[in-house]
């Protein structure tokens, strides 16, 4: 915890110099060449070839094809479950709710192998074997599963060929060869009659692709749970719980800010052995969408 | 023991008749810690179970009981052998914080146990603050955390051999600090699906002494079921299933110092478990349990579907066609990988939630027929 205020004031510090530095050399730029007027600042320079904030806007863009806006987490069942809303409980609020337990449920059992399989990108074999067997209900696993292939897919057919061709690290290029590997044992169908190959879910598989594209850890946890915070808010939209400027106003708000940084230091130093569910009415509403009469999500 | 909380009334176990008295071996160490205990389970021939280990260590203590019933019919195609029971007991029927159970546990091929917890629920208990902490420095006794309690279970189950586990409900008291391990080892050699180990599991957990008005107001439940397949050696484990559920009302000292925190944050466990008051989980695994399995599984997949609306006439919605219970109870039945069913439900109270797996597993017959009435007990 200290160690982390450390960097955090340090990038701070940071920060705050470059900012200055930036400033006193307009200021210089603008007393140097009065008679000119206003020069744009020079181009800065970036001394890596990729930058790294290029792989987060990939990675966080609602048009990466991973599939997620197919499935709702629980959303749509936790709607039908709590039909009719208690006499003085909006949609709204009956909505923010589900969210705060949906964030909540996500971070204690994904977050600690999205962060495993950062920190180990060569244990991904068993940190998907390990999340394969903490899923369950089949409803959950198939939209991991189904997410997690995607993730691969848009691995192969297109970030690979920036980002494995000219690794940013060592560390990267070797992440970059698990995520190989694991496609490998995934298409090789070695899948016993027990089931118990390698499937392909999605948290462990996202913490080793953001390695192999240079996303920094801590960007790697918050884009992920930020892209589930999205996917739920693009399905209450589409569950017409609310409406587009209110979900982007849900998703800009400093609530939602400091509720993931709080769920994700909460997880920051958790084993993936001790990851659980927090929220156990949200596998009853995820186990219980197959049993909606009408549905317009996959989960 | 300190404990004046609620009164227990002894379990009644002079009935018992000790049958099977475990066969002392003299290499027997006698140096467990408090808490701890083990048993082993064997099958003698030619055909006779019997418990070649039993030792604990208080609190804990560990009786059992052959019943003599033999099995009616069974899944399996080799001779079945007679159940033993363990019954789990603590003293005051509970645990104090700071106590530490650990019970292994090892069943040899072909051997069946069950195991029951005859107290009617594991009381977690919370130590009054200026009994436990008299003479501490540091923060006053009313902002100190409660010391927790643990409890882990640890079983080895070979080839063909089946293991019961129905116990009584886990009930939290306020202000409780708790975690449970338990650990399943199948064997993971046998290929032929008849051979392999069966096991029945349930873990429940209440809202606490619901009549004290005790409503999920403890700080920490922390339950985690595992199941392992490894070879005879112990090597070669690879995780099959793990069902972690973790209520923590994330409270620190830091926290308990701040009235205002405190009372944010001590809603937090009620608020994740709404609308229930007991949550559960049930493992079903291996041929033995197959047909409760496949009966679980239908009696999910044909609820009424939910908002389904009858168009033949006005009603707004379905007609309930299904049990008294399972209307109060919202549950989840899943197959998922490697054979294993797992049941996740919620009720509103104990006794809801008890007489709908009691009429489950009575209805279905199982358990009765493989391990006997008594398999039941604490339903």
């Amino acid at each position: 915890m200290t160690n982390k205020n450390n960097v955090q004031v340090l990038e701070n510090e940071i920060h705050d110099l470059e900012s200055r530095l930036r400033d006193a050399k307009s200021r210089l730029a603008l007393t140097s060449t009065p008679k000119e007027g206003l020069k744009p600042s020079p181009i800065p320079q970036n001394p890596t070839l990729l930058d790294p904030t290029h792989a987060l806007l990939l990675l966080s863009d609602t048009a990466l094809p991973l599939g997620s806006f197919a499935y709702s987490s629980g959303l749509e069942s936790y709607i039908a479950h709590n039909k009719p809303l208690p006499r003085g409980v909006t949609p709204t609020a009956s909505f923010h709710r589900f969210l705060t337990l949906s964030i909540a449920s996500m971070a204690s059992t994904s977050i600690p192998y999205v962060l495993a399989a950062y920190r180990t990108p060569e244990a991904l074999d068993s940190l998907d074997n390990d999340l394969d067997a903490s899923t369950p209900c089949v409803v959950a696993q198939r939209a991991s599963i189904a997410q997690g292939r995607a993730l691969i897919g848009v691995w192969e057919r297109a970030f690979r060929a920036t980002y494995a061709a000219d690794p940013l690290s060592a560390g990267s290029a070797a992440a970059a060869g698990s995520v190989e590997r694991f496609s490998d044992a995934i298409k090789s169908g070695l899948d016993g009659v027990d089931q118990l190959g390698p499937k392909g879910h999605f948290a462990p598989l996202w913490g080793v692709v953001c390695v192999a594209m240079g996303v920094d850890v801590r960007q790697t946890a918050y884009v992920f749970m930020l892209n589930h915070a999205k996917a739920v808010l693009s399905a209450a939209v589409r569950a017409s719980v609310m409406g587009p400027y209110q979900a982007q106003r849900v998703l800009a708000s400093k609530e939602l800010q400091e509720m993931i940084a709080e769920r994700i230091d909460r997880e920051w130093e958790t084993a993936v052995e001790d990851a659980g569910q927090v929220v156990p009415p949200l596998d009853l509403w995820v186990g219980r969408h197959e049993l909606l009469y009408s549905r317009i999500f996959n989960s | 023991m300190l404990v004046s909380t609620q009164a227990i009334s002894p379990p009644n176990y002079h009935h018992h008749n000790h049958t099977n008295m475990p066969i002392k071996s003299p290499f027997e160490t006698c140096v467990a810690k408090p808490g701890q205990g083990n048993v082993v389970l064997s099958l003698l021939p030619p055909s006779n179970p019997t418990l070649t280990t039993l030792t604990y260590k208080y609190p804990l203590k560990l009786l059992t009981r052959a019943p003599g019933y033999v099995p009616q019919s069974s899944a399996l195609s080799c001779p079945t052998s007679r159940p033993v029971h363990l019954y789990l007991l603590t003293y005051g029927g509970g645990l104090l914080p700071g106590d530490h159970i650990a019970v292994t546990i090892t069943l040899d091929p072909q051997t069946r146990l069950v195991v029951t917890t005859p107290q009617g629920s594991t009381k977690i208990y919370k130590t009054e603050p200026n009994a436990s902490v008299k003479g501490h420095r540091g923060p006053s006794p009313a902002h100190a955390l409660s010391d927790k309690s643990r409890q882990n279970i640890d079983v080895r189950i070979g080839r063909e051999a089946a293991l019961c586990y129905l116990p009584d409900p886990s009930v939290p008291f306020k202000d409780s600090r708790y975690e449970q391990t338990q650990i399943f080892t199948i064997d993971g050699t046998v290929q032929k699906d008849t051979h392999r180990s069966s096991l029945c599991v349930l873990d429940w957990v209440t809202q606490g002494r619901a009549s004290r008005g005790e409503n999920w107001d403890f700080h920490l439940w922390r339950g985690k079921n595992e199941i392992w397949s490894a070879d005879e050696t112990g090597a070669k484990k690879l995780l099959l299933l793990r069902d972690s559920l973790i209520l923590d009302s994330e409270l620190d000292e830091g926290c308990l110092e701040n009235a205002d925190e405190t009372f944010h944050r001590t809603n937090l466990i009620r608020e994740r478990t709404r609308p229930h008051g007991v949550v559960g989980t049930l493992i079903l695994y291996g041929p033995i349990f197959e047909h409760l399995a496949s009966f679980i599984m239908d009696r999910y997949t044909s609820q009424p579907r939910i908002g389904a609306r009858n168009w033949s006439s006005s009603a707004p919605a379905v007609e309930e066609t299904t049990s008294h219970y399972d209307a109060k109870v919202t549950f989840t039945a899943s197959r998922v990988r490697a054979g294993f069913v797992l049941l996740k439900f919620g009720a509103p109270d104990f006794e809801t939630a008890k007489n709908w797996l009691s009429d489950m597993f009575r209805e279905e017959g199982t358990v009765m027929n493989e391990f006997g009435e008594e398999a039941l007990f604490c339903l």
